[in-house]
């Protein structure tokens, strides 16, 4: 029985962009408890179809600020208010994916999703692994995770 | 932020990172005398990364190219691989293959269909809005969405950048059982694909034809995904190995990507409206009759009408799919083995986008010493701006925000991959 759930987004052959599926890989060596589900989405789109089964949900992602390397636990609404809605040809970002599901299913309980996120600075171009502030916030990310589902 | 230290910290947006694309348009009165699309292209940073990996990693390393077309990458870098290694994968591996890529165009076409293209038609600048007052097509477009992931869940290891295929066919192929649970999902698909798209086919579509060169894979014997030759609504009809003697890629002085054309000639489009062109007679004969009662057929030369035809697709992707589970028998074995040999390795396939193309050169221990990928995007760019300079008398006489806006649709009709292309579109208009 799924008990949870843990989405890491990212592209990591775009440096410090790849840190959500990091956490994913660092969760997953870790060992989770029975029930908790990890995955790895490079597109948040899919998240849309994925938050459908009412149980806690943390979505790890990284987010464009400064300095590189600080971790942010933040509920969708908040993220909402920081990040404004993106303008795109080809996807939905994560709020836009929560609001579609919010609209969707008013019975949808999404008050345990909760997004942690790592502030990197715009990765310059393509390339494999992360920066060192980046990298170094892993380990408490994988915590965090464990933490907010009240299973470290 | 329980527990955080109190700091300020700057946040600006989600970093994403895909391409970026802009779009500038030089006016004089109503004619164009300028169009540029500009797109970051990833390909050629991973070609760099390719050279000298094992022919095993292709695969797996050009499938992070594209978050929504994976399956895309490995097919194309596994049938080159196995072109220059003198491979051959049959069935029932071949079907295996068909079925991911079912799992594929599903989900690639119901993402784009549903939550961006169908908002277009409908007046809403989102899904979102959109699902206030359509909400139950909306859930349908996000169940079929699902029902392509719990293929390429069971299929490919993993959602999102399947792990689980190789050269030369699988790690491990499913059991029958495994197949099977998924049917009723895929049946139900399949005529929750035809319901869509007759609702669809009552849409109102813009009235342009544009005279495109098609170009597809063409297969005697079935709708293309991996295999046939490459063939054109003007006569081309190549082996995919010949592909370099008959397009070239140039690069746009404004754009990191590259652009390509057939020689000789120029624009030419591939994707959804060139395969359906160029094969409308080997789509099941169910989904040529779903195509004609939602008035599309050959010739189809309208972009808006994309939509239309990405349905007819996903239809034709659930019948194939409940097909090859039907009749599966699994392997003997996962996949075959293959010997190590220098060579040149060309593969095509079918990516949801249009033909996407790869070379490989690899040396006597396997190692690759060169690598060509050329996506549907950069082939389709030409084409893109050819609309939208037939658009220019349009946007001449509209607003900055309705330009704009009016632009984003027509770019909007090819579905430009983001990670391959084109995400933010940033629109100059100059006018003089």
């Amino acid at each position: 029985m799924m008990r949870a759930r843990v989405f890491g987004l990212g592209q990591p052959a775009a440096g410090d962009d790849g840190f959500g599926v990091a956490v994913v890989r660092a969760l997953r060596e870790r060992g989770v408890p029975r029930g908790v589900e990890v995955q790895h989405l490079s597109d948040p789109s899919s998240l849309a179809a994925l938050l459908d089964a009412n149980v806690p949900v943390v979505i790890v992602d990284a987010v464009l600020g400064s300095p590189p390397g600080e971790l942010l636990a933040l509920t969708p609404d908040e993220l909402a208010t920081r990040a404004p809605l993106r303008v795109s040809s080809h996807g939905l970002g994560i709020t836009e994916a929560i609001g579609l599901v919010r609209v969707l299913d008013a019975g949808a309980d999404l008050s345990e999703v909760r997004i942690v996120a790592v502030t990197i600075t715009r990765p310059a171009g393509y390339r494999y692994g992360l920066s060192a502030e980046v990298a170094a916030a892993v380990p408490r990310a994988a915590d965090r995770v464990l933490q907010l589902l009240g299973v470290a | 932020m329980r527990g955080e230290k109190t700091r300020t910290i700057q946040v600006d947006y989600l970093a994403r990172v895909e391409g970026e694309a802009s779009l500038t348009i030089r006016l004089e009165g109503d004619a164009a005398t300028a169009v540029r699309l500009a797109i970051f292209e990833p390909p050629r940073f991973f070609e760099a990364f390719l050279r000298g990996r094992s022919f095993m990693e292709a695969p797996d390393i050009t499938s992070r190219i594209c978050g929504i077309c994976p399956v895309a990458y490995l097919m194309s870098a596994c049938h080159a691989m196995e072109d220059a290694l003198g491979l051959r994968v049959a069935d029932p591996l071949r079907a295996l293959r068909r079925l991911l890529y079912c799992g594929e165009w599903i989900e690639s076409h119901a993402l784009h269909v549903f939550l961006l293209h169908t908002p277009d038609f409908l007046g809403f600048p989102d899904a979102m809005s959109m699902a206030k007052k359509h909400g139950e097509w909306v859930k349908r477009g996000l169940r079929i969405k699902k029902a392509g992931n719990s293929l390429l869940s069971l299929m490919g290891g993993r959602e999102i950048h399947p792990i689980n295929v190789r050269v030369g066919g699988f790690y491990r192929a499913p059991a029958r059982g495994e197949l099977e649970a998924l049917l009723p999902e895929l049946r139900w698909g399949r005529d929750a694909a035809a319901e869509c798209l007759e609702w669809m086919s009552r849409f109102d579509f813009p009235d342009v034809e544009r005279d495109y060169e098609f170009v597809a894979l063409r297969h005697p014997d079935e709708y293309p995904f991996c295999e046939g030759r490459l063939v054109s609504s003007r006569g081309l009809d190549i082996d995919i190995r010949d592909y370099d003697g008959h397009f070239v890629e140039e690069q746009a002085p404004y754009s990191t990507a590259l652009r390509s054309r057939i020689r000789g000639r120029g624009a030419y489009l591939c994707g959804p409206l060139a395969r359906f062109d160029l094969n409308f007679e080997q789509l099941f004969p169910e989904v040529q009759d779903l195509a004609r009662r939602a008035g599309v057929a050959p010739p189809c030369r309208n972009p808006f009408r994309m939509l239309l035809v990405r349905m007819v697709e996903i239809a034709q992707a659930f019948t194939e799919a409940v097909r090859i589970i039907e009749s599966y028998v699994a392997p003997e074995a996962p996949f075959v083995e293959a010997s190590v040999r220098a060579g040149t390795g060309f593969g095509g396939t079918e990516a949801p986008r249009g033909f996407l193309y790869h070379r490989y050169t690899l040396d006597e221990t396997g190692a690759i010493v060169g690598a060509n990928i050329v996506p549907p995007t950069s082939q389709n760019q030409l084409a893109i701006e050819e609309d939208l300079r037939e658009l220019a008398p349009v946007l001449a006489n509209l607003s900055h925000v309705e330009a704009t806006h009016r632009a984003e649709l027509a770019v909007r009709n090819y579905d430009p991959c983001i990670s391959c292309s084109t995400h933010f579109l940033t629109l100059n208009v100059e006018r003089t």
